[in-house]
C-alpha cells in the first residue's frame, strides 16, 4: 500500500469519526468505508492510536474509538521546543486568547525569538492573532480553531471589533414595534387587568423567536443577545420590565408618565445659549432668533 | 432663593402691577427684609410711591411684614406667591371645569379684590351680570355656591389683623374657616335697593390657592396612571387619593395606610360608570401597584389589603420623567438613554456604560460628557488600592444626583419663564401705538353701534386701520397668545418641581 492510499484513508477514517463525535466502532468504520478490507484498516488504525489521534474505550465489550478533542501533537509535530512551549500557554488560555506580553513572561523566551515563534505557528494555521473589543491596540492569540470569547470578540454587535450601532438602533426599534402591537392588551381588559397585564408582557423567547423571522440579522442572535436589546428599550424609557414566578424576563412597551412638559415646549428649554442668555448683553430674549423662529 | 427666581418674580410684579412696584420688590427680593427708610433710600423713590407699593404688596399677600422693634416695621417679599400670579388663568379654568361658570366668577372676582366679604363680592357680581338675561345669574344661586366653594376650602377666611399690647403694630392671625351663614333675604333686599350699606358683615374672605394645587396635584397622579395603565386605574388612583384625604395630611409624603375593603366599597358604588373596575378591584390593586410608578404600596394584609399614597415618590417620579424629557431634546435619545441608565444602576463605571447603552465607545464617551457638561450627571473619583502590578489606577464612577439635578432644571424653568414673560413685554412695547390704536378704534366703534350710527360711518372709521397695520396686529395677537400659552406650560412644569422641593431632602 503505497503512502498516498495511506492518508486517503486515515482522512476517510477521521472523517467518520467526526461525524460520530460519540465514537465508532470497527464496524462503523467498515460500514462507512466498504471497499476497503478489514485488514487493510488495522494498520492504519493503529498508526492513528499511535499519532493519539484517538481514544479507544470498551464499551459493552465492543471496542470504541473516539476522536480526542484536540490534538496537540499533530500541530507541533516537528516543532521546536520553544515552539511547544508557546504552543501550550497558548492552548491553555482557551478562547479568551492569551496577551504576548504574558506569553514572553512565562516563557522566559527574548522578544525577537518569541515573535519569530509565533509568525511560524500563525503560518502554519495553528494559531491566530484577534484583536481584542475593548482594548483596540491589545492583540490576543489563541489556537486556529477557535471561535474567540464574547469578551474578546464582543458578540453579535461587533464586525471585526467595530461595533455594529445602526444593527443595534435596528434591533431596539424592532424590539419596540413587537411590545408595542401588544401593549394596549392591559387597557380595559374585559378579562381584568392581569390577565391584561400578562397579554402586554412579552418574554425575551417571544422576541427573539420574532427577531430570528424578521430574518434581519445575518447572525445567529441568543436569548442573552435580545434581552441585551431589550434592556437599552428599558433605559429608553420606552419599556418596563418583569420577572415571571419562574424566573424568564417579561417585558411591556410604556408611556413616560407625563407628555412633553413645558419646558421642552419652548426654546428656551432646548436652547444651548440658555446658560448665558440675558437680560441684556450679546443672547438677549428680545433679540433671540429662536424665539422669533418659533414664534412665526 | 436664586437669582434666576428674582428675574421671573421682577417680570411678574412689571407685567401686573407697573415698574414702581416691580422697583421695590426687587429690592425687597435682593436684600430679604427692610424698613421703608431703606427701601426708599435704596431706590430713590419717593416714600409714598414706596408705600403705596408695599400696600399693594400686602394686599395680594405678595409681602408680609414683622416688627423690628416697636415703630419699625420689616418687610418682606413671598416671591412664591409672586409667581402664583401668572397660575390665575388656571383656577379659573379648574373653578369652571369643576364648578361651572358661577364658580369661576366667584374665584375671578376674588382674586381681583384680594380679600372682601361675601356680601361685596356677591353683590358686586350680581349686579354686573343683574342685565345679562343669557347667564342668568342670581345673588342667592351665588350665594349658594359661594357656601359650596368655602365648604370645598377653595376660599377661606383671610388672616385678621390683631394689634398686641403695648404695640402699634398688627399682626396677622390665622382664622379657622368657618362657612357662612348669609342671610338670603337680606342679600335679596340688597339688590332692590342697590346697596348693601344695611348688612353688617365683617368677615373677610382670599382664595385658598392651597386647595387647588391639590387638585392639580391628584389630577396629575391621576393622569400619569391612566398612560401607564388605563383609564379604570386612573379612577382607582382617584378613589384613593379620596380616601387619603379623609386621614392623612394632603401633602403627607406617604399617607397613612388605606384599606381595601373601603375601595371595593367605593368601586361598588362607580359600578355602572366602571364596570371592569368594580369587577376586578382587587386585580387593579394589584397592578397599580406593580406597574404604577411606585405611586401605591402595599403596606400590609389587615383587612384584605393595605396601602399608601406616596405622594413623595410620585413628585420624584415625575421630576425624573420631566428631568428625562429634558435631556432627550437637549441632547438627543441617546443621552437620554445614558442617563436613564446611569440613574437606574446608580453608580456605574465608564465601561460599564458603553456596555448597556449599546453605543459606540466614542460616541458614547461623548454624550457622558456632555451629560456632565449640564450638569445632569455628575462623577465621583475612586482610588483603588494599588494592585498587584503596581498600576493604580482611579476608578470613575458616574452617577445622578437628583436633587441637584432637579435644581438645574428648576433654574432652567425659571430662565426660560424669565424670557418667555421678557418676550412678550417686548412685542407689546414695540407694537404698543398700533395696539392702542386698535383699542380707541373699537372703542369709537362700539359707541357708534350703541348710538345706531349708519354702517357707513361706522366702515369709515374702521377703515382708518390700514390692511397692513391689521396683518401686523394680528402677528401680535397670534404671537403673545403662544407666549402665554408657553407661560402656562411652563408653570405646569414649575409645580412638579416645587412639589418635590417641598420634601425635604432625603439621599
Ligand atoms: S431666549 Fe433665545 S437665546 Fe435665550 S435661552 Fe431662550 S432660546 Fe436661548
Amino acid at each position: 500500500m503505497s503512502v498516498k492510499i495511506e492518508d486517503q484513508l486515515k482522512e476517510k477514517i477521521l472523517n467518520v469519526a467526526k461525524k460520530n463525535p460519540k465514537g465508532i466502532s470497527h464496524k462503523d468504520i467498515t460500514a462507512a468505508i466498504p471497499e476497503v478490507s478489514s485488514a487493510e484498516l488495522v494498520p492504519v488504525i493503529n498508526e492513528l492510536l499511535q499519532q493519539e489521534y484517538f481514544d479507544l474505550f470498551n464499551q459493552n465489550g465492543v471496542l470504541v474509538y473516539k476522536l480526542k478533542a484536540q490534538t496537540s501533537k499533530q500541530a507541533v509535530k516537528g516543532a521546536d521546543n520553544e515552539e511547544k512551549v508557546v504552543y501550550n500557554l497558548i492552548e491553555e488560555a482557551g478562547n479568551k486568547g492569551i496577551w504576548i506580553r504574558d506569553i514572553r513572561v512565562r516563557s522566559n523566551l527574548a522578544n525577537t525569538q518569541l515573535t519569530k515563534v509565533l509568525k511560524n505557528l500563525e503560518s502554519k494555521k495553528v494559531i491566530k492573532a484577534v484583536k481584542c473589543v475593548n482594548a483596540s491596540k491589545k492583540k490576543v492569540y489563541m489556537l486556529y480553531n477557535l471561535e474567540p470569547d464574547r469578551s474578546i470578540s464582543g458578540g453579535a454587535w461587533y464586525q471585526d471589533q467595530d461595533f455594529e450601532s445602526e444593527f443595534v438602533d435596528i434591533l431596539n426599534v424592532q424590539c419596540h414595534r413587537f411590545l408595542s402591537q401588544r401593549a394596549d392588551k392591559i387597557k380595559n381588559n374585559p378579562r381584568g387587568p392581569i390577565v391584561g397585564r400578562t397579554q402586554s408582557y412579552a418574554t425575551a423567547n417571544e422576541v427573539q423567536k420574532y427577531i430570528t423571522d424578521l430574518g434581519i440579522s445575518k447572525v445567529e442572535l441568543d436569548v442573552e443577545d435580545v434581552i441585551t436589546i431589550l434592556n437599552t428599550l428599558v433605559y429608553d424609557g420606552k419599556a418596563e420590565s418583569s420577572v415571571y414566578p419562574d424566573g424568564s424576563k417579561v417585558y411591556r412597551a410604556i408611556d413616560p408618565l407625563i407628555p412633553a412638559p413645558g419646558l421642552v415646549q419652548v426654546p428656551c428649554g432646548v436652547c444651548p445659549l440658555i446658560h448665558s442668555c440675558d437680560s441684556t448683553g450679546l443672547v438677549t430674549p428680545q433679540t433671540c432668533v429662536y424665539m422669533k423662529e418659533w414664534l412665526e | 432663593m436664586s437669582h434666576q427666581m428674582g428675574r421671573v418674580v421682577s417680570a411678574i410684579l412689571e407685567r401686573h402691577f407697573g415698574e414702581i412696584v416691580q422697583k421695590v420688590g426687587d429690592d425687597l427680593f435682593s436684600y430679604g427684609s427692610r424698613p421703608i427708610s431703606m427701601i426708599v433710600r435704596n431706590t430713590g423713590l419717593p416714600r409714598n410711591q414706596v408705600i403705596d407699593s408695599l400696600r399693594t404688596l400686602l394686599k395680594f399677600d405678595l409681602a408680609t411684614f414683622e416688627p423690628y422693634n416697636d415703630v419699625i416695621v420689616d418687610y418682606k417679599l413671598l416671591p412664591d406667591n409672586v409667581l402664583l400670579l401668572i397660575r390665575y388663568p388656571r383656577y379659573l379654568l379648574q373653578m369652571k371645569s369643576k364648578y361651572g361658570s358661577e364658580a369661576e366668577l366667584l374665584v375671578e372676582e376674588l382674586l381681583q379684590q384680594a380679600t372682601c366679604t361675601a356680601t361685596t363680592l356677591l353683590f358686586n357680581i350680581a349686579t354686573k351680570f343683574k342685565d345679562d338675561k343669557e347667564k342668568s345669574i342670581t345673588i342667592l344661586g351665588l350665594k349658594d355656591m359661594f357656601i359650596s366653594l368655602v365648604t370645598a376650602g377653595y376660599i377661606q377666611q383671610a388672616p385678621v389683623a390683631e394689634l398686641k399690647e403695648g404695640s402699634e403694630i398688627p399682626t396677622l392671625v390665622p382664622v379657622a374657616t368657618i362657612v357662612p351663614d348669609l342671610d338670603s333675604r337680606a342679600l335679596v333686599q340688597a339688590m332692590n335697593n342697590g346697596h348693601i350699606n344695611d348688612i353688617k358683615d365683617n368677615i373677610y374672605w382670599r382664595v385658598n390657592y392651597d386647595r387647588f394645587h391639590l387638585d392639580f396635584r391628584d389630577e396629575i397622579m391621576i393622569k400619569a396612571i391612566t398612560r401607564r395603565i388605563d383609564e379604570n386605574a386612573g379612577e382607582l388612583m382617584r378613589f384613593l387619593l379620596e380616601k387619603m384625604y379623609l386621614t392623612s395630611a394632603p401633602w403627607a409624603p406617604e399617607s397613612s395606610p388605606l384599606c381595601a375593603v373601603e375601595l371595593r366599597e367605593r368601586c361598588r358604588s362607580a359600578a355602572t360608570d366602571k364596570p371592569l373596575l368594580h369587577q376586578f378591584v382587587d386585580q387593579y390593586l394589584k397592578v397599580l401597584e406593580e406597574n404604577g410608578g411606585g405611586f401605591v404600596r402595599r403596606v400590609g394584609d389587615a383587612g384584605s389589603g393595605q396601602f399608601t399614597v406616596r405622594s413623595r415618590h410620585a413628585a420624584l417620579q415625575l421630576v425624573l420623567c420631566a428631568l428625562e424629557h429634558c435631556v432627550t431634546e437637549r441632547l438627543g435619545s441617546k443621552a437620554a438613554r445614558i442617563f436613564r441608565l446611569i440613574y437606574t444602576k446608580k453608580y456605574i463605571e465608564e465601561d460599564d456604560i458603553q456596555k448597556n447603552a449599546m453605543l459606540v465607545n466614542k460616541e458614547c464617551k461623548q454624550l457622558t460628557y456632555k451629560l456632565m457638561e449640564e450638569h445632569f450627571i455628575s462623577v465621583q473619583p475612586m482610588r483603588k488600592p494599588a494592585s498587584a502590578g503596581g498600576m493604580a489606577k482611579a476608578i470613575y464612577l458616574y452617577h445622578v444626583k437628583l436633587h441637584s439635578v432637579a435644581y438645574t432644571g428648576l433654574e432652567m424653568c425659571y430662565r426660560s419663564l424669565h424670557n418667555v414673560l421678557r418676550r412678550a413685554a417686548h412685542e407689546r412695547s414695540a407694537h404698543a401705538r398700533l395696539v392702542d390704536k386698535q383699542r380707541r378704534v373699537r372703542t369709537i366703534v362700539h359707541g357708534m353701534r350703541l348710538r345706531g350710527e349708519t354702517q357707513r360711518n361706522i366702515d369709515d372709521v374702521e377703515e382708518t386701520l390700514t390692511p397692513p397695520e391689521l396683518a401686523v396686529l394680528q402677528g401680535v395677537e397670534k404671537r403673545l397668545k403662544q407666549l402665554s400659552t408657553a407661560e402656562l406650560e411652563l408653570d405646569r412644569n414649575l409645580f412638579i418641581f416645587k412639589w418635590y422641593f417641598m420634601y425635604p431632602y432625603v439621599e
